[in-house]
């Protein structure tokens, strides 16, 4: 290609001077990347236009570059927006942050309170269940002493021996029940005073016309066991010192009966 | 008038394309005289030029982003989108109307293309009066006016490639007197 012709073709004038058809000017950008010289044509052509007009310029009116500038700030809002709206919303989220701490403080306080109380509460009702379920078993093993009390009472093997009240001691009662088979003596104090300080009643079988000890009476829930006594004639209870008598004193007798048959 | 070089080319085209605001300061300093020249070549009016010259800044601020240097320096850039502007606005229907009345009223110079100020003497046309009568019009018409070749040829009735011809040699005759 002859590329001094087509740089004398008023090609590389009518592309600076944006004259050329989009055809043109594609041809001429890919030929100057391909031929130095045509790329220098243009520079040397733009150099010069721009020297020639900058050298013949015409002083604009006083108004038009305030007018620029101030449009060219509105339309470039970014710089003088952009501190303002984050301390905006620094402000607003540290006041939310706040608003939000006061609630969630005063919210745990509330809830601390009721914790606490509910706590007092359910202590209170452990304490009470530990009690009740105390005298539950109480009760229950009471129960089932009465119960073992009734089967033995009950039993037609057991011998009913009433032991009434011995002048001066009238109006007092004892019961003792006496099982034939395995001849254990069980009392039952229905109406005995309660024994005073440092002394106690105490049991006795009447074996041949002696009285042999057959325990003391403790304080127990319906039938009181005793000792077991093979054979007797009649039972009989006295008051004694604490801790029982190897023989009776027969001052303090209480109640007395006989064995029938 | 002769301009301070503060910043070279692609300094200064990258401190623009940065939104740099001083810089885009010192290019309106520098190149608003120039260009607001070429306008008035096309415009005439100067309360109108000025406006012209005003909505091109714009555009430079706005578009700087496009610009691509590989393609040609920034002056030439802004140059064709001053005179496109230019173009654009005589082209409006309101430039139109404002020139038929005028045209109406006033007893002023009246050409081919409506009332005129004597720009000749100012910037590219200065240098175009000194081209012969046969090429200074087809510059007029293609690069003040925007006219296409197939257009001048028919306005003129003269064969295209005459318009062809004529203006390659209008084009390196303006060259030759531009060159330094």
């Amino acid at each position: 290609m002859d590329v001094k012709a087509y740089i004398e073709s008023g090609i590389i004038e009518s592309y600076v001077l944006g004259m050329t058809s989009a055809a043109e000017s594609a041809e001429l950008e890919q030929l100057k990347r391909q031929y130095p010289a045509i790329q220098e044509a243009i520079d040397a052509f733009e150099a010069s236009l721009e020297q020639s007009l900058l050298s013949d310029a015409k002083q604009p009116a006083a108004h038009v570059k305030a007018a620029i500038m101030r449009t060219i700030e509105l339309e470039n809002p970014a710089q003088k927006q952009a501190p303002v709206i984050p301390l905006t919303r620094l402000r607003l989220t540290a006041a939310a942050a706040i608003i939000l701490l006061v609630v969630s403080a005063t919210t745990n306080l509330y809830f601390y309170r009721q914790f606490k109380e509910v706590n007092q509460q359910y202590m209170a009702l452990l304490a009470e269940k530990i009690t009740l379920l105390a005298q539950q078993q109480s009760l229950q093993t009471r129960s089932l002493d009465l119960y073992e009390g009734m089967q033995i009472m009950s039993d037609p093997a057991v011998a009913k021996i009433s032991m009434p009240g011995i002048k001066p001691e009238e109006g007092k009662l004892a019961t003792v029940f006496w099982d034939r088979k395995t001849r254990d003596v069980y009392v039952l104090p229905n109406k005995l005073p309660q024994a005073a300080a440092g002394t106690q009643y105490q049991l006795w079988a009447i074996v041949d016309g002696k009285p042999v000890d057959a325990g003391l009476i403790d304080a127990c829930n319906g039938l009181c066991k005793m000792k077991n006594i093979p054979a007797a004639a009649a039972f009989a209870i006295t008051l004694e010192k604490t801790g029982g008598s190897s023989t009776p004193n027969l001052q303090q007798l209480q109640v007395m009966g006989q064995v029938n048959g | 008038m002769e301009i301070s070089r503060k910043y070279t080319e692609s300094e200064l085209v990258q401190l623009l394309q940065q939104r740099n605001q001083p810089v885009f300061s010192y290019l309106y300093d520098n190149y608003s005289g120039a260009l607001l020249s070429i306008i008035l070549n096309i415009v005439k009016d100067e309360t109108l030029a000025n406006d012209v010259l005003q909505e091109v800044f714009v555009k430079i601020w706005k578009q700087i982003n496009s610009y691509d240097p590989t393609r040609g320096r920034l002056f030439t850039w802004m140059l064709n989108i001053a005179r496109n502007a230019s173009i654009d606005t005589v082209r409006s229907k309101s430039y139109q109307q404002s020139q038929q009345n005028m045209s109406l009223s006033d007893d002023t110079q009246v050409t081919a293309g409506g009332v005129e100020m004597n720009t000749d003497q100012i910037g590219l046309r200065k240098i175009v009066h000194q081209l012969r009568e046969e090429y200074r019009i087809l510059i007029d018409l293609s690069y003040f006016q925007g006219f296409t070749q197939e257009e001048i040829a028919k306005m003129l009735e003269i064969p295209l490639g005459t318009v062809k011809t004529r203006l390659r040699t209008a084009l390196i005759q303006l060259r030759s007197i531009i060159k330094p």
